[in-house]
């Protein structure tokens, strides 16, 4: 890029203000959609992502099928009014494709797919607004959708990104430092057995520094989690008053 | 008593526990849908789909007829089937029907019994993890609904609720969602007559 050298990092600050293991705000809400089966809707720093999971229900097109277990199908999509200049057009493209399919194996390693043979299970994703770290905010939403639709996981999985601005290693990297950075590592980890279930690495790092990284993404999934765990417990501890939707 | 949500991956016991809905890894047993767990380790999901099971009372819509029987909306990802020996009366497409499930193979098809067609009336799609609780004790919750109603009400295990032409259905389906949303909570069938006798005399 022949763009002029932004200072990502001023005196142990990031531009936003951040420290190095401090992320952005995050507010997720479980169970927004009437007709999903579950739902979860994430705001995470400029990132709003909606998630809707469908599921298990009949698999079409029928030969794709499965008599062992059901297959999950997932759809990453960005809106026209994403943010469109950074990340390309809206609609299938090889971005939103790889994207779907890295969040697909992360979720066909935590479905006890094998409950439910001859069917699919269908996560879908929208992009409504996107600012950096898109792929694990959708993560996290699909997450909480999947225990919201009561779909057998082994586990409940966080994700957040750490990488490499100004020569510091950083946890949730927003749309700057991701483009000028020096490196962007997403990464995806089970709660309960800390699995790694998706991890992609773009630029250079030593090996010390991955792993640091990887303990650094521990500490912030465990937060992640806490968040993605009161989400899911809200819908059951609504108080007295509440109106009732008809 | 003190409930506790779990969500899955969490331990639920220590060894193998036939509990529904929990799996096991070796050690102990985890949950595999979200649940509540209360202080004697009992676990109950909160959201989970409906697999059929032997013995289980559902209701259905014919979809086909075919040779060997009748095809069976469900409300699951197969559809049922109904041989046609087994039945006295001839069903139509659309006819509303209440059977037992007689046979479950491992890749999910059912096979159906001891078939019942229900009058004319409407069916609506309940979550079938809630269906406990709009049946209520003894049928408590499903008894009171029908005195209100001034109509039969039917609950099948699939989470299809058949409402007859017959019965307050505005009223039914008021209450059903009720049911939906606070299924978790307890006194439901104390809130419920409250809400029906507000709505009925006003």
């Amino acid at each position: 890029m022949a763009k002029e050298k932004v200072q990502l990092i001023v005196d142990g600050k990031r531009i936003d203000g951040r420290t190095p293991e401090e992320t952005r705000s995050i507010r997720i809400e479980a169970g927004i959609l009437n007709e999903a089966d579950g739902s979860a809707y994430i705001e995470w720093g400029g990132n709003k992502i909606i998630c809707g999971v469908y599921g298990p229900r009949e698999c079409i097109p029928r030969h794709e099928a499965s008599p062992y277990r059901s297959i999950v199908k997932c759809r990453y999509m960005m809106s026209p009014f994403a943010s469109l200049e950074e990340h390309g057009r809206s609609g299938p493209s090889r971005r939103s494709t790889e994207l779907s399919k890295v969040i697909r194996e992360t979720f066909e390693n935590l479905i006890i797919s094998e409950r439910f043979p001859n069917t699919q299970i269908d996560i879908f994703i929208d992009v409504l607004q996107a600012s950096g770290g898109t792929r694990t905010a959708s993560v996290t939403a699909a997450a909480v959708a999947l225990v919201n639709a009561g779909i057998p996981m082994k586990d409940v999985v966080s994700s957040v990104a750490v990488g490499k601005a100004g020569d510091e290693l950083i946890v949730d990297l927003n749309k700057e430092e991701d483009n000028q950075g020096q490196s962007d590592v997403p990464i995806a980890m089970s709660h309960q057995d800390r699995k790694i279930l998706l991890l992609q690495m773009d630029g250079l790092l030593t090996r010390d520094e991955i792993a640091k990284m990887v303990e650094m993404a521990e500490k912030t999934c465990d937060n992640i989690y806490d968040m993605q765990s009161a989400a899911l417990k809200k819908i059951y501890e609504k108080g007295e008053d509440e109106n009732i939707e008809w | 008593m003190e409930k506790r949500v779990v969500l899955p991956g969490e331990k639920i016991a220590d060894g193998r526990a036939k509990i529904p809905h929990t799996f096991f890894d070796g050690e102990a047993t985890y949950a595999e849908v979200i649940g509540t767990l209360d202080e004697e380790g009992r676990y109950i999901a909160l959201e989970s789909a409906y697999r059929p099971s032997v013995g289980d009372t559902i209701i259905g819509i014919v979809t086909n007829i075919r040779r060997a029987g009748y095809l069976v909306d469900l409300n699951l990802p197969q559809e049922g089937l109904i041989v046609g020996r087994d039945v006295k009366v001839k069903l139509q497409r659309g006819d509303i029907v209440m059977c037992r499930v007689k046979m479950v193979t491992e890749v999910g098809d059912t096979e159906l019994g001891e078939v019942r067609r229900l009058p004319r009336g409407k069916v609506v799609d309940f979550p079938p993890s809630k269906t406990p609780r709009l049946i209520g004790r003894k049928s408590s919750m499903l008894n009171l609904l029908r005195e209100h109603a001034e109509g039969d009400v039917m609950v099948g295990n699939n989470g299809y609720v058949w409402i007859s032409e017959k019965s307050n259905i505005p009223l039914v389906l008021k209450a059903i969602s009720l049911v939906k949303q606070k299924a978790h909570r307890s006194g439901l069938t104390d809130e419920m007559a409250e809400m029906l006798k507000k709505e009925t005399q006003g």
